[in-house]
């Protein structure tokens, strides 16, 4: 692993001076007991700094979702620890939970928008909900707070006054990314963001979540299968096989010369080469 | 080109849902498909299109889903399929027409053995006994490239990998060596890698069985990979149809030609892809005139006007848009 993050060298040095914004140190998680015991995650250290776009890719079972989940306090880990901001944020020692105080500072938002948003909630009322827990701000202020989050993601007052289940699945996902952003989140996790959308919908987001990065200075680790995204997304990737970072790097040079053949092997699989 | 007879010829296609009080909800209104035998065909178009309710029509399970054909006609191998009643769809289903659908988990009973649903899918031809059978299924799961078919056979799907399950799927579609093999969105849960070897195994067994194909897809690109044609839906009508190379080198529908433009390997990175503006029509509040119009830079007055816009050749391919020779102002 040394010389694979060598790899990414110079780009780290410039965004170095103010340290690294989250940081995952030697994670690994494991499910089950005694001969059980399946480790989804073995030893993985993840780096991102402020502003930056990082990539994991992997195919279903190479443990991207599981390091994720462990990034934002939704999974402990067997082992390692999660620092943001020069802080310890959670370990393997942890509570099981990560503190309320820290959770808003790390988002997700996840693959299927059709079940990650309350069916019985209004569009508005699913981010102002989001508003007033991380904000502390009374029901109106919350409301105007949630429509302006909802304008900034294309959605229209029109549409937030709906139920989740008459917007399209690119429109929910917009949703998504609005209440992930309510708190003020200094890092936000997309988890295959655009694997249930059509594809109109997918460039819309995909732009969306590029000027959150690029203008906003939003940190994204965009978690997903499909290279083609990531090498339009991301300045750094991750790959995953069976839990383990086999290969690290920027994307581009990733992408131009892989270093293993795993990595090679998803290239190849992209649809039209 | 003429004199050849298509095997599957699909004309101004109308497919409603049934509504309480003998009210209709139209999903597709103008689809247009021909295909000649052992070519293969793509249908591409996004959620709420009416591609897989097009496939329903074309295995006769419409009724199953609450909809039925209002109009048009669906030909295949010289018989009019559309309003066949159950008992003709009996002798098409499987073995004329093999179908492989969206999800293979869903496609599988749990409870069953491999085996049990293989020999039920060879034995509806007939006259197979038991034990023949279940050499056919092992030959059929080899076939389909599953190593240790033997065990396989004895596995439920929860067992399977889901590209697993899919090679089962294929391997129950082609069981009866149908002419017509449609697959609705094969890949589409599936890794790409995994996805690869599905597609390319797809297309080894088309070439091995001399069989037509339709392939369903959200994805231009898995379309461009596998077939020789190519027709476009969107919302409920065909827009452009014609050979792949004419679609992906010169569009002639302004929708074509975003599916094309808005993919990530179109721009730069840090660059903002060119993504269509708006949301996709959705069933039940199509626009009047040509369904694209509120998302399109060519529109004007003359797109907004009923009927619907009919396919017209253009180029060498058909284009249902009005612009269809000024599409390349959209360059610009």
């Amino acid at each position: 692993m040394a010389a694979l993050t060598a790899h990414a060298g110079e780009k780290l040095q410039e965004n170095a001076a103010d340290g690294p914004l989250l940081e995952g140190k030697d994670i690994s998680v494991t499910f089950g007991r005694g001969t059980e015991a399946f480790d989804a995650v073995r030893a993985a250290s993840v780096t991102l700094y402020g502003g930056e776009a990082v990539g994991i890719v992997g195919e279903s079972g190479s443990g991207k979702t599981t390091l994720a989940r462990v990034l934002v306090g939704l999974q402990r880990p067997s082992a390692g620890e999660v620092w943001l901001e020069g802080e310890r944020l959670y370990s393997a020692a942890a509570e099981r939970r990560l503190p309320r105080s820290e959770r808003w500072k790390t988002q997700m938002i996840f693959q299927d928008p059709y079940s990650s948003l309350n069916p019985r909630m209004r569009v508005w009322q699913a981010v102002a909900e989001a508003v007033q827990v991380w904000h502390n701000l009374p029901r109106a202020a919350a409301r105007v707070e949630a429509l302006r989050l909802l304008h900034t993601m294309g959605i229209s007052d029109d549409q937030a006054r709906q139920f989740p289940k008459s917007l399209s699945g690119g429109q929910r996902q917009r949703v998504s990314v609005a209440r992930a952003l309510a708190p003020g989140p200094k890092v936000l996790i997309a988890d295959e963001p655009t694997s249930s959308i059509d594809q109109s919908a997918q460039a819309q987001l995909l732009n969306l979540l590029r000027h959150l990065q690029s203008e906003r200075g939003l940190a994204i680790i965009f978690i997903s299968h499909d290279l083609g995204l990531v090498r339009y997304l991301t300045s750094r990737v991750y790959v995953m096989q069976k839990g383990d970072i086999v290969e690290a790097g920027e994307t581009q040079a990733v992408m131009e010369q892989p270093q293993h053949s795993y990595t090679q092997l998803l290239i190849n699989s992209i649809p039209g080469r | 080109m003429s004199e050849i007879k298509p095997l599957l010829e699909v004309k101004d296609l109308c497919i409603s849902f049934r509504k309480g009080g003998g009210r209709k909800l139209p999903v597709v209104d103008a689809a247009n498909l021909s295909l000649n035998r052992r070519k293969a065909v793509g249908i591409v178009g996004e959620s709420g299109s009416g591609k897989t309710m097009l496939c329903r029509a074309l295995i006769g399970t419409l009724p199953r889903h609450g909809a039925g054909i209002v109009s048009g006609t669906v030909r295949f191998d010289g018989q009019e399929l559309a309003g066949a009643p159950e008992r003709v769809w009996r002798g098409i289903r499987g073995r004329e027409i093999g179908y492989i659908p969206q999800s293979s988990l869903a496609g599988l009973n749990p409870v069953l053995t491999v085996e049990t649903q293989l020999v039920e899918s060879i034995t509806a031809a007939g006259s197979l006994s038991r034990q023949q059978a279940r050499q056919e299924a092992v030959a059929l799961l080899e076939q389909v490239q599953i190593p240790r078919a033997q065990q396989v056979l004895q596995a439920r799907s929860h067992q399977l990998s889901g590209g697993m399950r899919q090679r089962v799927m294929i391997a129950a579609a082609i069981a009866q060596a149908p002419k017509l093999l449609i697959a609705d969105e094969p890949t589409t849960a599936l890794d790409v890698t995994i996805q690869r070897e599905i597609l390319s195994l797809i297309t080894q067994l088309r070439q091995e069985l001399n069989m037509a194909l339709i392939l369903v897809s959200h994805d231009l690109a898995v379309i461009e990979e596998s077939c020789d044609d190519v027709m476009v839906m969107y919302a409920g009508a065909s827009v452009e149809a014609g050979p792949v190379a004419a679609l992906s080198n010169a569009p002639r529908h302004p929708y074509t030609r975003a599916l094309r433009v808005s993919r990530v390997d179109r721009a730069a990175p840090g660059q903002d892809l060119e993504a269509i503006p708006g949301d996709a029509a959705s069933v039940g509040s199509w626009p009047a005139g040509c369904r694209f119009w509120p998302r399109c830079a060519l529109a004007d007055e003359d797109c907004r006007r009923d009927p619907q816009p009919a396919l017209m050749p253009a180029a060498q391919q058909l284009s249902a848009c009005i612009h269809a020779e000024r599409l390349s102002e959209l360059e610009q």
